[in-house]
């Protein structure tokens, strides 16, 4: 039997979009949903599921989506992940679930993230929730940061009975999905609305609170019968070098928190504000980066350039994010790498001095590795800089607690149980790695929840 | 928790002082930490010196300048802000210095000349000499709002001489440190006169710590914006900060990087002044 091509999802036009911040996928309707669902030949063995690091039941999701029935459909995908609606919406598919999909060897991958936004979306939309009893326990866990991974934790522990608190450094709960994602890739409405359950069911989420800084973290660990730490890795890395002093010179953080957490793409009626040029150049070819260059076009930059030292093929945003990013008319620069700013008489970026790469040999990932080419150095004329080469644990936690055990860049180290060094406080998310993705740090989460749950009741 | 206002004052033309009730940051608060106010849900995250932190209030000291703290000015007592956060910033470290000013000649610089004398004054045998300066004699703040009473010695200067000694503090900076040995000094308040300052505790060989106020958006160390160089390392204001050794401070992009947004700054002010208008 022939496989029927996979249902094709809708869009804004380019045109259109790179003049608002709304959804670029414009989400399947009802007929489209069950039609790509049907797709789906309902593996004995799904490997699909084996790609998915939360192992959602994807196989038995999709039957109920082609059933028509959303609402077994939508409970039983809550079940494993908090946020469906949040991680169809930005999970690399293709690396992952997508990937997996035996229909990949012949066609098309059935589209799992759409679907499962579909699904999600669909109960926001008709008002169906998932029916939570809480059997208080009266043990009590402090959480702290409101991303992914203490998200997910906080929520799989009230299930279970505990008492949670939830401290977040920010005015918003949601971590990077507040602050860094933008909202034509995830709408804030679905943020708001799948971090609503939070206090829905009685999770305490303690905003502005910065734990190190106006909460101490000896009273938590006093009053509390365990801690997650779920601090993410939000410090920006700069380059260290010439010119970074320089005004119109952004880490990807502080461009995305503005436009993002800050709504500087509203100013003036919204009070934050950003400059951005008409010529801008990203570092970097991650996620982050191609965020920040949308953005830029967004606020009306003319030309956006992403600069990489190697080639899009190897760069590690999600392919959806490249092919968006393209069809808006961001220029890729590949092979090169950043040296220095330069800058005007008044102190605004000019410009930056390139030097071209080549590829030798491989890294110890495996991939291909870019190594400069004499001599080829030049100046590239840009009036604004985003610096989008990552980011490392934040810092002000970790100042705070020198006990706590750590590699040289900032990681917190854990054991087999994501215990630290510390007894009764485990850690998890881009805490522990630096950074990944939103559904490796809500699966952290949920198996954090399940060591502490065991270490409360031991 | 509500921040209402409780109490609104002139300190001169310029700038207002408001107590606000913020528990969680009065708890907390140390000598030369900030507050982060989010006046309105579309505010923007500024950040605020303040001057004390009494049972469950802080008294910040407010410079009418652009949109955000000119649209507070116009706030009453009994209004409340969406956000107090805080408090932020790392305080320094107070110990017993023997002779030790504190100079200032802004606003923010005054809230701290303020906080940093009274808690200096506590520890040991410290002999707090306050500098405070301001333009002229109308620009003065009332008496009880001066660091007068928290202090060894009180030098109040006007730079036209209309009232106490003439000129900036730093003029008077200069014949102290001529005149007798000073241990330790701090200051705050307008940035270039810190850069001279710095400049001119060098030669003295006296050290000097500096409130490096640059534009902030988080103030959790999560963006850069605040970023400042110090002895050719990168610090970062809102953690690190935001007083630095003022000697080892890279003053010039200090000072370049807080006219980032003026452009910007001007547009907000304009926007809200036609709203205003439009009310009326
Ligand atoms: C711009 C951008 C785009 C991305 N795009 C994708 C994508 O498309 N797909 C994908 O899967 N992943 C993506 N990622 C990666 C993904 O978002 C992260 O891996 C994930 O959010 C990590 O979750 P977390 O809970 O560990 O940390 P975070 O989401 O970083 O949350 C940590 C939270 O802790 C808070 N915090 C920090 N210190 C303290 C303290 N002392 N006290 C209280 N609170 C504190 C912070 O304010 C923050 O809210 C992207 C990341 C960025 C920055
Ligand atoms: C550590 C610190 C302590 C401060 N203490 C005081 C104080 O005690 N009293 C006081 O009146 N002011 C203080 N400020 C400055 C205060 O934050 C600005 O005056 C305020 O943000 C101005 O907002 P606006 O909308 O009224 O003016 P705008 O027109 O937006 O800005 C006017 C000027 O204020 C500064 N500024 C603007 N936005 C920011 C920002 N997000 N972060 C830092 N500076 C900014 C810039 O120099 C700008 O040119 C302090 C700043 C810092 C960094
Ligand atoms: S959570 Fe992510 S990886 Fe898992 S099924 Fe959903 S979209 Fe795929
Ligand atoms: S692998 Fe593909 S076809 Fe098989 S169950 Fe999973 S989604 Fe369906
Ligand atoms: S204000 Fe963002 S790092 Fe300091």
């Amino acid at each position: 039997m022939a496989i029927k091509e996979r249902v094709p999802m809708r869009e804004q036009a380019p045109e259109k979009r790179i003049k608002n911040f709304d959804s670029v996928p414009l989400g399947y309707s009802i007929e489209e949903a069950v039609s790509e669902a049907k797709r789906c030949i309902q593996c004995k063995n799904p490997l699909c599921e084996i790609g998915c690091p939360v192992r959602m039941k994807i196989r038995d999701i999709i039957h109920y989506i082609a059933m028509e029935d959303f609402k077994s459909a939508f409970l039983l995908a809550k079940s494993d992940n908090a946020v469906p609606a949040i991680t169809g919406r930005v999970c690399p598919q293709e690396e992952q679930c997508e990937r997996k999909c035996i229909l990949g060897k012949q066609s098309k991958a059935i589209n799992i993230g759409k679907l499962f936004a579909f699904v999600a979306d669909w109960a926001r939309e008709n008002n169906v929730v998932e029916d939570v009893k809480v059997i208080e326990n009266g043990k009590k866990v402090a959480i702290v940061g409101a991303g992914p991974a203490g998200i997910t934790c906080a929520v799989d522990l009230r299930k279970l009975g505990y008492k949670v608190s939830l401290f977040e450094a920010l005015h918003m709960a949601g971590g990077v999905l507040q602050y860094g994602i933008p909202a034509f890739r995830l709408p804030r409405d679905v943020v708001d609305y799948e971090l609503s359950f939070l206090e829905k069911n009685g999770v305490d989420v303690e905003l502005n609170s910065i734990v190190g800084q106006n909460i101490d973290f000896e009273d938590l660990r006093n009053d509390y019968d365990a801690i997650y730490l779920a601090t993410g890795a939000g410090a920006p890395k700069f380059l260290g070098c010439a010119g970074e002093k320089l005004k119109g010179v952004y880490s990807a953080n502080e461009f995305l928190i503005r436009v993002n957490l800050m709504k500087a793409y509203k100013f003036p009626k919204w009070d934050t504000p950003i400059i951005c040029g008409d010529k801008v150049g990203v570092i970097g070819c991650g996620n982050v980066a191609l965020d920040s260059a949308r953005c830029a076009k967004r606020l009306g930059a003319k030309e956006v350039y992403i600069l990489y030292r190697r080639t899009k093929q190897h760069a590690p945003a999600r392919i959806e994010e490249i092919l968006h990013a393209e069809e808006e008319g961001i220029i890729f620069k590949e092979m090169v790498a950043p040296c220095y700013m330069t800058g005007t008489d008044d102190g605004w970026v000019n410009g930056i001095q390139l030097i071209k790469t080549e590829f030798k040999g491989v890294d110890k990932s495996g991939r291909k590795r870019p190594v400069n080419l004499e001599n080829s150095e030049h100046i590239f004329e840009l009036d604004t800089v985003i610096n989008a080469l990552g980011t490392t644990p934040n810092r002000l936690f970790l100042s705070k607690v020198p006990e706590l055990e750590t590699y040289d860049w900032g990681g917190i180290k854990i054991n087999d149980n994501y215990m630290t060094n510390m007894d009764g406080v485990f850690a998890g998310g881009d805490a522990l790695t630096g950074g990944s993705t939103v559904i490796e740090a809500m699966g952290n989460g949920r198996d954090a929840a399940k060591v502490i749950d065991e270490y409360i009741k031991k | 928790m509500k921040h209402i206002i409780t109490r609104k004052e002139d300190l001169n033309s310029g700038d207002y002082v408001m107590d606000v009730i913020a528990p969680e940051v009065a708890k907390k608060f140390q000598p030369g930490n900030f507050a982060v106010l989010l006046t309105i849900p579309n505010g923007e995250r500024i950040p605020m010196s303040i001057e004390r932190a009494e049972g469950d209030k802080i008294t910040m000291y407010i410079k009418r300048l652009g949109k955000t703290s000119r649209e507070l000015d116009s706030w009453k007592v009994g209004d409340s802000f969406h956000k107090i956060i805080g408090p932020m910033g790392t305080a320094p470290t107070l110990k017993e210095f023997g002779t030790v000013v504190f100079a200032s000649d802004l606003v923010c610089g005054h809230a701290e000349n303020s906080a940093m004398c009274r808690e200096l004054k506590k520890i040991g045998n410290n002999h707090v000499i306050s500098i405070q300066s301001f333009p002229t004699k109308d620009d003065v703040y009332p008496e009880k709002e001066l660091s007068k009473e928290y202090c060894d010695e009180f030098i109040l200067a006007t730079e036209d001489g209309s009232v106490g000694k003439k000129g900036h503090y730093l003029d008077i900076i200069k014949d102290l440190l001529e005149e007798r040995k000073i241990d330790q000094v701090f200051a705050g308040g307008g940035i270039p006169p810190l850069q001279k300052l710095s400049e001119l505790t060098k030669k003295y060989n006296v050290p000097v710590m500096t409130t490096v106020r640059q534009i902030m958006v988080d103030a959790t160390g999560m963006c850069g914006s605040c970023r400042v160089f110090v002895g050719g390392e990168q610090k970062l204001a809102c953690i690190d900060g935001p007083m630095f050794d003022g000697q080892k401070v890279d003053w010039e992009s200090a000072i370049s990087r807080l006219a980032m947004f003026k452009t910007k700054e001007a547009e907000a002010m304009e926007c809200y002044n036609k709203e205003i208008k439009e009310l009326k």
